[in-house]
């Protein structure tokens, strides 16, 4: 037996069982029956099971070379290093649906084994929408349209190795399963919402049940974004990390829309309030991950003409109509029971700052699919081509951005159901009096530009609200416990991981926020060519540049510029390259860079004498504060992490936590 | 009070700031180049700008736009020399005034009508019974943060 049998048949035996799951969990779910859930549940976990053996032998064949599949034959050679073999199960389209639908058939078994223990008739349902789901997906694994484990006869005796661009960094380990799970994780909120509305239920026991998948799909995407970012600022060697590119707004779209959803969805919590509208975000935030995985799929952002070369175009395309069309449908059709009963709160209180929050999310959302889609439309309708790039997106983004960095640091300081004019006074002296330093700041580190500045003073004001806010946790834990300050401030965080995790999340985007005002309005750049020996001058820094060396690998041959920061002596040594790879026609770029706290050097070897080495040209890059976007990145995660793990033991007095946790899920 | 000033001093810390940084300034033939780089796609490039790439084809283009804002020409004339040579495909940003102007308008509308929207869903007083007392709202919050530091 080849890894391709063992694959191919792996999953057709999974497409079996999910439709058998997809039939007994409807039953179940519509007759109550407890023998046809059970039935259910062992599919879906045989299901996982083999979709996993599908990957695994995918992941096998890829690592011992076996060319007689054409996915490895595109894909892998036998110079490739075992790293990057394995982690080309997801270098190209097969690859990536192989490994959606692995995620995808994980959380079919939670929810099968979880979900229905906890809440069974609404989880039983939200199950069939899941089977429903994963059957499409093993279906798109076992056509032609996306099969991994299609033969290729005669084997050739060498594969072509994967995409340059994704063999360069061990980034591409972590950065395309962070985003597919954030991805297929919005599935179970969905499935739960669109369950809730199959039963008629008016209750939000869906929002409860799927708090926390939400959160974590929510930040596995985000971290994920973050990562790719990384990856493109260590890779593609133009010293950035964000161009509005597709397949980048394909991904930040679906976040945005899930961020509006975990604010808003706290209103429906302490209000009952906008639950037609929590189910409308998640339905939105789940389509556009499909349409997401559509744009960069079919290659329809490359032009409108590329997208009948594959059939997983209009496959995708025939998935998310019919995503919308059953979906925003049912929702219509329930709409009237989940009417709310009166205004949603007074102007200035924190429903309505999530209110406006969500509105301006929406808004930012709405603009990325806008320009994004344009040109296709256009090209579409008249023919012509035309662009539409980070000068647009720009301009209309960051206004919304700096609005949304205001509204996030006033919306903690207000008060559900409205406050008085002291409270208000009382609650903001200081964050504003620190944004009034921070602008300050901006000038005096020579930060020109209003928006810029204006980012520094919000950024500023919103890191001085959780300042405030923890102090203000801190002391109320005291008084009333009796707990020292250390102890407190633990407790804080273990005891109300949601509240707190929130705001360390809200660091992390402050820090996001600096580290993107920061490199983007204060980058340096210089060009110079070089020989051996020769330096240039970059902000104040001297660059040495020592020569020229060849470096040859199995997989790839490497001309390496070595470079020297002369900045307190020691010399920091930098290595930019030209990597050239047998299966691509020019060389590829490797950025050489030195992080700092206070700034990265970042150094691209664009040209060199090809003959005798006698000259290189250089260009450098200083740009400040950017090694401050991973770090908030990384706490945004952190921030995440705390507001999902279970509360710590509370004391028998708040068992019925405000929230309602306990009791609604029982 | 102190609050109240201390606000009314930060306020007026930050809108200084951003006046005296917001403030027009002559740019210099080398930001202006920049400026129009940005502006320009990298044609052979996946989505960048010409500003933004090392390849040799946006060093090349750059190289013209030094010469011509050398040579003085206005940024429209050679917007228009590239948009002669590649297309309009070649601008990053479509313009205002023009029917692919609806690409502008129609982010504007969408927050307008959303903030419209949501104001008329805010109600003009507490939703309560009957409007608490500023002491009552007080007494209200420090009850909410009581009940969320042991949450």
């Amino acid at each position: 037996m080849t890894f391709a049998d063992v694959g191919g048949g792996a999953l057709r035996a999974a497409l079996a069982l999910a439709l058998w799951g997809l039939l007994a969990s409807a039953y179940a779910a519509r007759e109550r029956d407890g023998r046809a859930l059970q039935s259910a549940r062992w599919s879906a976990l045989a299901a996982f099971v083999l979709v996993v053996a599908a990957s695994l032998s995918m992941a096998a064949a890829l690592l011992a070379h076996d060319f007689t599949i054409r996915y490895v034959a595109l894909n892998n050679a036998l110079e490739t290093p075992a790293y990057f073999s394995a982690i080309s199960l997801w270098a190209a389209l097969e690859g990536s649906i192989l490994l959606w639908t692995t995620i995808l058939a994980g959380a079919v078994a939670y929810v099968a084994w979880r979900g229905t223990r906890e809440i069974p008739r609404l989880a039983t349902t939200a199950l069939a929408v899941m089977f429903a789901m994963l059957a499409f997906f093993l279906f798109l694994v076992v056509s032609p349209a996306a099969d991994p484990f299609v033969r290729i006869d005669p084997a050739p005796l060498n594969g072509r190795g994967p995409n340059p661009l994704l063999q360069d960094h061990w980034l591409m380990g972590l950065h395309p399963p962070l985003l597919y799970l954030g991805y297929v994780l919005f599935s179970v909120p969905f499935a739960y919402a669109v369950a809730s509305l199959i039963l008629g239920e008016g209750g939000d026991r869906w929002i409860v049940a799927t708090r926390r998948s939400a959160l974590v799909a929510w930040a596995l995407l985000g971290v994920g974004i973050v990562a790719g970012a990384w990856w493109s600022y260590a890779v593609l060697g133009w010293g950035g990390y964000w161009a509005w590119d597709p397949v980048e707004n394909a991904a930040i779209m679906p976040w945005l829309v899930a961020t509006a959803y975990l604010h808003s969805v706290m209103v429906e919590e302490k209000r009952r309030m906008l639950r037609t509208w929590n189910v409308a975000l998640v339905i939105g935030a789940f389509a556009l991950t499909i349409l997401g995985t559509f744009l960069t799929r079919s290659g329809v952002v490359n032009s409108v003409h590329s997208f009948t070369q594959s059939a997983i175009g209009p496959l995708l395309l025939g998935y998310l109509a019919a995503v919308l069309a059953f979906s925003v449908g049912l929702l219509l059709w329930r709409a009237p029971r989940l009417a709310d009963s009166g205004p949603v709160g007074v102007p200035l209180s924190r429903e309505a700052v999530f209110l406006f929050q969500n509105v301006l999310f929406v808004a930012a959302t709405l603009t990325v699919l806008l320009g994004t889609l344009y040109p296709l439309v256009v090209e579409a309708i008249s023919g012509a081509q035309l662009s539409i790039g980070s000068p647009y997106f720009d301009r209309v983004e960051v206004p919304i951005a700096l609005a949304l960095l205001f509204l996030m640091g006033v919306g903690p300081q207000l008060p559900w159901h409205g406050a008085s004019r002291a409270t208000l006074e009382r609650q903001f002296a200081a964050p504003v009096v620190v944004a009034g330093a921070g602008a300050l700041l901006a000038l005096a580190v020579g930060l020109r530009g209003a928006a810029a500045v204006l980012g520094y003073a919000l950024a500023a004001f919103v890191v001085a609200t959780v300042a405030q806010e923890v102090m203000r946790g801190v002391r109320a834990r005291r008084t009333l416990h009796g707990e020292t300050a250390a102890g407190a401030f633990v407790n804080l965080f273990r005891r109300s991981g949601r509240r707190y995790g929130g705001y360390v999340v809200h660091v992390g985007i402050a820090l996001i926020a600096l580290a993107v005002v920061s490199s983007q309005a204060q980058a340096a750049e210089a060009e110079a060519t070089l020989a051996p020996g020769g330096s240039m001058q970059v902000a104040g820094r001297t660059i040495v540049f020592d020569g020229l060396r060849d470096v040859v690998d199995p997989q790839r041959t490497q001309v390496v510029a070595d470079l020297r920061v002369l900045d307190g002596g020691t010399g920091a040594a930098l290595a930019p390259a030209l990597t050239y790879y047998p299966n691509a026609t020019a060389g590829i770029g490797s950025p050489g860079i030195r992080s700092t706290a206070g700034d990265d050097v970042y150094a691209i070897l664009a040209a060199y004498d090809a003959r005798s080495r006698a000259w290189a040209t250089l260009q450098v890059r200083v740009i400040p504060l950017v090694s401050w976007l991973w770090i908030g990145g990384a706490i945004v995660g952190l921030g995440a992490v705390i507001a999902a793990l279970p509360p710590g033991r509370r004391h028998s007095s708040a068992v019925a936590a405000p929230s309602g946790t306990v009791a609604s899920v029982t | 009070m102190t609050a109240r000033v201390a606000i009314v001093i930060g306020f007026l810390a930050v809108a200084a700031a951003v006046i005296v940084a917001g403030a027009p300034r002559a740019e210099t033939p080398a930001q202006r180049v920049e400026r129009i780089a940005a502006e320009l796609r990298c044609p052979v490039c996946q989505g960048l700008s010409v500003a933004d790439s090392s390849s040799d084809t946006a060093r090349a283009m750059r190289a013209l736009i030094e010469e011509r804002v050398a040579q003085g020409r206005t940024d429209d004339e050679v917007r228009d020399e590239f948009r002669r040579a590649y297309g309009e495909w070649i601008i990053l940003s479509p313009p205002l005034l023009d029917a692919r102007g609806a690409v502008w308008v129609l982010p504007v509308v969408a927050l307008i009508a959303g903030a419209v929207v949501a104001w008329l869903r805010l109600g003009r007083t507490p939703p309560v019974a009957g409007s608490p007392s500023p002491e009552q709202l007080r007494a209200l919050r420090e009850r909410e943060i009581a009940e969320e530091a042991v949450e």
